[in-house]
């Protein structure tokens, strides 16, 4: 079942107040998030990827197209009820605690008292900053902030939840709990919009991911199937005597990374295998073989380079 | 219940702002400086002299205090009020906070309308306070119960309501506290008296009617705080209230106010 549907999603702005000059924030955008995955939308800075999310919550109107959540058009608002968003740089009122920010967020979301008290005390506890419950929030650190920020977004017990920059600020031990805590969620059957610059995050954490530039879609799909394998094989072997890695390196165009360890760049097979061979006539002894993948870093990076 | 939330924030917002507690503070002072002011010896003897002199002449004493408070009421309401207000919906509207509160399941109709009704209510609270304590201080020291002195009390929050109705239409547009704060006070300082006085220091000035009807029209449109300032003063000291047109306009210029905001922010992008 698809929890987002859009199709031939359009947004123009004005460049400026008064003037008929456009800018096309995103254009014809069309896809589909299934209920039960983690989905990361990327792209670079201006790409269209926050519009996209303020489309999808109601922030920001469309300009064409259509947007359905839970099969239901967005004009309808009752689908934010079942939704939890964390936006970037989020401003919570600072003179409130940790506590009062779950306790106001939870009520307009429609939570009653008695939930958003249990619920406060569960999702602090889970993210890490009961301890900071009574604190006013203008005394939080940045990662603070973005913990009970993802506490505030969950509260609810949404279905489908957004998160822009989710780990925005948060140091690595932070980063690692926060996805262990998205995993869990999509264990629990939740539905997760991400949003995020750290593409090796994505990476670990996403089902499927769509990339996005200049406003349009070039590229989306499993994150497996889009990071594909390269033509680099990494050699891993018994120590290589001089003579033989002096072989490899003009020979055959190896990179030699150390004396038991080298990579070697071919698209044939039998290229491969004749290397094997001369590896094997000098008695060197191969304890592995892998084949890298493209990260989806430079699978990222060479897509937009190649579009702009 | 989501209203009632959006309500109270409203209320948590000004506390949490401070200009509340010192109109709180400047409020008690008032009260105190009244309870002090009606036991002092001269006062006692004038309050003596008074009912001496009559019924009549202790409800004169009365109701020059009641006047006198109600002009320092006024004067508060503008200046820290309008101050405290201005920054509500420029404070909402900052990116991060605004995205945060549209995208819960929340009607933008219904935010406008918590920001506006929650002000006007802390307003009139904080009126109830200042007034009703004079009221009660003034009523036990002299033994005349005079409620129309308690009325003002809706009439100032009228006038509070009108403006602020623009204060919100301002931060809206401009997103600028400070701009909110300017109109607001140019409004209420400079352009209400002046059209209010219209007939003795412009037209006797001015004979061209093209000019007149401008400032005819203007005064019919804008709202119009010094007549209820008026309506008031005569209410308290029992003159005749000649129309009740200053406040039908004003009303009608709140909800055209109100209207608009409301139409500018289900439309806007944030």
């Amino acid at each position: 079942m698809n929890v987002i549907t859009t199709k031939n999603l359009s947004k123009e702005y004005s460049s400026k107040s008064f003037s008929k000059e456009k800018i096309l924030a995103l254009n014809n955008f069309s896809f589909e998030v299934e209920s039960g995955e983690i989905f990361g939308i990327l792209g670079p800075n201006g790409a269209g990827k926050t519009t996209l999310i303020k489309i999808l919550l109601g922030i920001t109107h469309r300009t064409s197209g259509e947007v359905k959540i839970f099969d239901r058009e967005i004009s309808d608002e009752s689908y934010k009820k079942k939704t939890g968003y964390l936006p970037e740089n989020h401003k919570f009122p600072n003179y409130l605690t940790g506590e009062q920010v779950l306790n106001f967020f939870g009520k307009l979301s429609g939570m009653n008292s008695i939930d958003v008290k249990k619920k406060s005390e569960e999702y602090l506890k889970l993210v890490d900053m009961e301890k900071w419950k009574n604190t006013k929030i203008k005394k939080y650190s940045k990662g603070m902030l973005q913990r009970l920020g993802l506490a505030q977004s969950i509260l609810n017990n949404p279905e489908l939840i957004f998160l822009d920059e989710p780990t925005d600020g948060v140091d690595p031990i932070g980063r690692k709990e926060i996805r262990d805590i998205l995993n869990n969620l999509k264990k629990e059957g939740k539905t997760i919009f991400l949003n995020s610059h750290l593409l090796s995050e994505v990476e670990l954490i996403c089902d499927r991911v769509a990339i996005l530039n200049k406003g349009t879609l070039v590229k989306s799909g499993r994150v497996e199937d889009i990071t594909a394998l390269s033509n680099n094989y990494k050699f891993n072997t018994s120590k290589i005597e001089e003579k033989t890695l002096n072989s490899l390196l003009s020979n055959h165009k190896a990179t030699i990374n150390g004396s038991n360890e080298f990579s070697y760049n071919t698209g044939s097979v039998e290229e491969l295998n004749k290397l094997i061979d001369f590896l094997r006539q000098n008695n060197v002894m191969i304890h592995s073989i892998v084949r890298e993948k493209d990260t989806l870093e430079n699978m990222f990076i060479n897509l937009i380079e190649s579009q702009n | 219940m989501i209203f009632l939330t959006l309500l109270f924030s409203t209320f948590r917002e000004a506390i949490a702002k401070k200009i509340f507690l010192g109109f709180f503070a400047i409020a008690t002072i008032i009260i105190l400086v009244f309870l002090f002011l009606i036991n002092v010896d001269s006062i006692e003897g004038m309050v003596d002299m008074m009912e001496f002199s009559g019924e009549e002449g202790v409800k004169q004493l009365v109701i020059g205090f009641e006047v006198a408070m109600i002009n320092i009421s006024y004067l508060l309401i503008i200046t820290f009020c309008f101050i405290s207000v201005s920054s509500f919906i420029p404070s909402m509207l900052e990116k991060g906070n605004i995205d945060l509160l549209l995208s819960k399941p929340v009607s933008r109709t219904k935010i406008i309308l918590a920001k506006f009704l929650g002000g006007v209510l802390l307003i009139f609270l904080s009126l109830c306070y200042l007034i009703g304590s004079v009221w009660l201080i003034l009523s036990l020291k002299s033994g005349f119960w005079h409620f129309p002195f308690l009325y003002s009390i809706l009439w100032l929050t009228l006038s509070f309501a009108v403006i602020y109705a623009l204060i919100i239409l301002v931060g809206l547009v401009s997103q600028s506290t400070i701009l909110s704060i300017i109109i607001s006070f140019f409004l209420v300082f400079i352009v209400c008296p002046i059209l209010y006085v219209r007939e003795e220091a412009i037209f006797s000035l001015v004979s061209n009617s093209a000019v007149q009807f401008v400032i005819n029209f203007l005064y019919n449109v804008l709202p119009k705080p010094s007549d209820i300032n008026k309506i008031t003063m005569n209410m308290i000291t029992g003159e005749p209230v000649k129309t009740y047109m200053p406040v039908f306009t004003s009303l009608l210029f709140m909800l055209a106010a109100l209207s608009v905001s409301i139409f500018y922010f289900k439309k806007k992008d944030y």
